[in-house]
């Protein structure tokens, strides 16, 4: 029954409850599977691989299994290494009842991921070695590996870094202090300094509270129209022209954690022109929704940050193209219903998305990116940036794969959702693209 | 046409030219029955109304209240503070309870922008906004309207200019929806800081000069300065914005032409208008409360055969 424990007991009992299971596997087939690796000859190519032992013995074509394998051959499967999600929120320890580990690590799987960074914004928060342990240590039972940002300040509270230097080495791999944007530009300029002793990475998520402190929405027409505090897109850009010159005079190196204007992607673009370290991402929603989705008062899309205008999405999309925004995010934030269906002002920020990722980035995202293009973003780029060992499809590696269809429409229900919170727009939405399930080592669980 | 296009009154944005006339036309009867010795009119027998009020009203309470008096509607009175709500029951579970009353319509007052969206996504009630927050203040802009209307003769190709606190008024976004729908001009007037950045993009014009908007106006509708609503500055202080955006006497002597006073009440006399004007000739300021309960009647009315 060890094999079986793949999610820990409650995982494994609701995963046995359902049509989906977990095979307890020495030896599997993936059978006619169109190969996503585009460094290696593969690429392109529909294959058989056979799994052994956790490592992938043979990729080849008409494989003939021994006896004792299981067979995984569905109609249009692709295969790739195993996709990364960066700056995933959970709620462990302190508000388990959005989210806890083991939910978190469902959902991703359930959307592909094989590994995703988690914002250390918790109760306590994780900023020190224990606490970061407290999330590795967590790993043993996961499909999902969970990697711990550390808080860049104690407590996430903006005031006073923290031993960096002690929880890179207890596994962070990067310091923020997570949706909580970085005010003081003294304690950035610290960190940047400070992190470069343990080679580590800094994330800020750019927002000036005191622009857009007390904004419920994107500042705009649709804003006016509602008599809706706005968030000016200023907010953000503001910070990311502040930020730019701390990793000038730092050296440092910074990502800038789901940006969203127009302007932040040209200055993203300048100052990556003039060489300093820094790199981008935006989350899925802010590519596929305007804030002409608020109209109606809608909470499930009062995010953060905002939902913008019809310029921005089109700019960050080209932004995407060119290599100034390097991967895209899923943006998770459960919240629970008790905070999202309230009145708008009431309502938390926040949508969770690590289901819907691939079907929703697929469905926008196909005409203006190839396919290549998307599942890199979710594959190499974010693992290169965080300086983790990138899995490698071929004959002799340990498998960590992700099965999937890209072209497969599906309507996401409530029952694809496996995080413990449901707050998303996207419930009864046609998305296109599905995933099949997630190989690592010997486990696979299939969808 | 003899019906609204809309089953609820959540905002001038979602009602159209036609229906607003109809309102008018309705509510020139009704200002006429509030004028007969026997005020009373029928209409709503065994309708029942709740008046819920998250947030402190005296005139538009009252205004509702007695509109549905006089149209002999059942009415419950529920006001609390929003806080208590907030950290309490929700709005939905307040109102399922009242509705699980059997009530008919629901009139309410609530300090967030989309409350009454909110509730009528999820209830089958007629619902009347009484002021959401920022958002909209519906019937405000409607017997705004329909006193400009009354007292010139008509509102389209009118001049309106709109003083004060626009970016935290519901007042002003409600009659600048409705002013433009029935084919009006409008200013917004008042300091750089209260005006929102993205005002323009409804069709209005922008000033910061309140003498040159005066000049240009026919009608000068002056909105309290709420700083309750402020939380954070954005004048520096009640005596300076007096002096450059309050409406005084002198300042209207100087104007070359008559024009139309209006406030949406409660005044801050000696702030945003002083008392000499706003008892003045040019001032309609007590007709406005006398044409809000008209304007509700037809409001209620209306929707009421909807049902």
């Amino acid at each position: 029954m060890q094999n079986f424990n793949l999610f820990g007991d409650s995982v494994v009992s609701m995963y046995f409850c359902g049509k989906n299971h977990i095979a307890p596997i020495m030896m599997v087939l993936l059978r006619n599977v169109v190969i996503h690796a585009p460094d290696s000859d593969l690429h392109g190519r529909t294959q058989d691989i056979f799994i052994k032992n956790g490592i992938i013995q043979q990729v080849t074509t008409a494989f003939d299994p021994p006896e004792g394998t299981q067979i995984v051959e569905k109609q249009g499967m692709h295969v790739s290494i195993g996709w990364m999600d960066v700056g995933v929120l959970a709620g462990d320890p302190g508000f388990e009842h959005r989210e806890d580990l083991d939910s978190v690590a469902q959902a991703a799987a359930a959307g592909g991921f094989t590994a995703i960074a988690l914002y250390p914004n918790t109760k306590p928060t994780i900023d020190s070695k224990s606490s970061v342990l407290y999330i590795k240590n967590k790993n043993h039972n996961l499909l999902t590996t969970i990697y711990p940002i550390g808080a860049l300040s104690v407590g996430c509270q903006g005031k006073d870094i923290t031993e960096m230097m002690d929880m890179r080495q207890a596994g962070a791999v990067a310091f923020a202090d997570g949706h909580q944007s970085v005010q003081n530009a003294g304690l950035l300029m610290r960190s940047l300094q400070y992190a470069k002793a343990c080679n580590a990475l800094i994330i800020n998520v750019p927002h000036d509270e005191t622009i857009g402190g007390h904004g419920q929405m994107h500042e705009g027409i649709v804003s006016t129209s509602l008599g809706l505090a706005g968030l000016p897109s200023m907010a953000e850009e503001l910070m990311i022209q502040r930020d730019l010159h701390l990793v000038d005079y730092t050296d440092g190196r910074l990502h800038f954690a789901g940006i969203s204007t127009a302007r932040s992607v040209e200055l993203i673009r300048a100052a990556k022109h003039k060489g300093l370290k820094i790199t981008a991402s935006v989350s899925i929603m802010n590519l596929c929704f305007t804030d002409a989705a608020l109209s109606h008062f809608d909470t499930h899309y009062k995010i953060m940050p905002p939902l913008r205008s019809e310029s921005d999405v089109d700019a960050l999309i080209r932004g995407l193209k060119d290599g100034t925004i390097d991967f895209i995010m899923s943006g998770h934030k459960p919240v629970e219903i008790e905070k999202k269906n309230l009145e708008f002002p009431y309502a938390d920020f926040g949508v969770i998305g690590l289901e819907s990722f691939f079907g929703l980035a697929n469905l926008y995202l196909h005409k203006k990116l190839t396919i290549h293009q998307i599942i890199r973003m979710m594959t190499v780029v974010p693992r290169e940036i965080l300086g983790l060992e990138i899995p490698v499809l071929k004959e002799g590696e340990v498998a960590n794969l992700t099965l999937f269809n890209p072209t497969e429409k599906y309507v996401f229900e409530k029952k694809h959702i496996y995080s413990k919170s449901k707050n998303t727009p996207l419930i009864g939405k046609m998305l296109k693209g599905k995933v099949l399930g997630v190989l690592k080592k010997e486990h696979l669980i299939l969808f | 046409m003899t019906q609204l296009s809309t089953k609820h009154l959540l905002g001038i944005k979602d009602i159209t030219a036609t229906d607003i006339q109809l309102i008018f036309e309705t509510a020139d009867q009704f200002i006429d029955v509030i004028n007969r010795p026997i005020k009373k009119v029928p209409s709503l027998r065994d309708t029942t109304i709740v008046n819920l009020f998250f947030e402190n009203s005296t005139r538009t309470r009252i205004s509702f209240e007695l509109a549905e008096r006089r149209l002999s509607a059942d009415i419950v009175n529920f006001s609390a503070s929003a806080s208590s709500v907030t950290k309490g029951e929700t709005l939905l579970d307040t109102v399922n309870n009242i509705l699980a009353m059997k009530v008919d319509m629901v009139v309410m007052r609530h300090p967030a922008p989309g409350a009454p969206h909110y509730l009528a996504q999820r209830i089958d009630a007629n619902i009347v906004n009484a002021g959401d927050g920022t958002h909209e203040h519906p019937t405000q802009a409607l017997l705004d309207a329909f006193s400009i209307r009354r007292k010139l003769g008509k509102v389209e190709g009118k001049k309106i200019a709109i003083f004060g606190d626009i970016l935290h008024s519901r007042v002003a976004l409600s009659n600048i929806y409705c002013l433009k729908k029935l084919g009006a001009e409008v200013t917004v007037c008042g300091p750089p800081t209260l005006i929102p950045k993205y005002i323009e993009s409804l069709g209005v014009h922008v000033s910061y000069d309140i003498k040159e908007t005066l000049n240009w106006c026919d009608v000068a509708n002056v909105l309290r300065i709420q700083m309750e609503r402020q939380d954070i500055k954005y004048i520096p202080s009640l005596r300076e914005y007096t002096q450059y955006f309050g409406i005084n006497r002198p300042l209207l002597d100087s104007l070359k032409k008559e024009i139309v006073i209006m406030h949406p009440g409660p005044i801050n006399r000696g702030v945003e208008i002083t008392s000499e004007v706003a008892d003045s000739g040019h001032s309609i300021i007590l007709d406005q409360v006398e044409n809000g309960v008209a304007i509700r009647m037809a409001v209620l009315y209306l929707l009421s055969a909807r049902r």
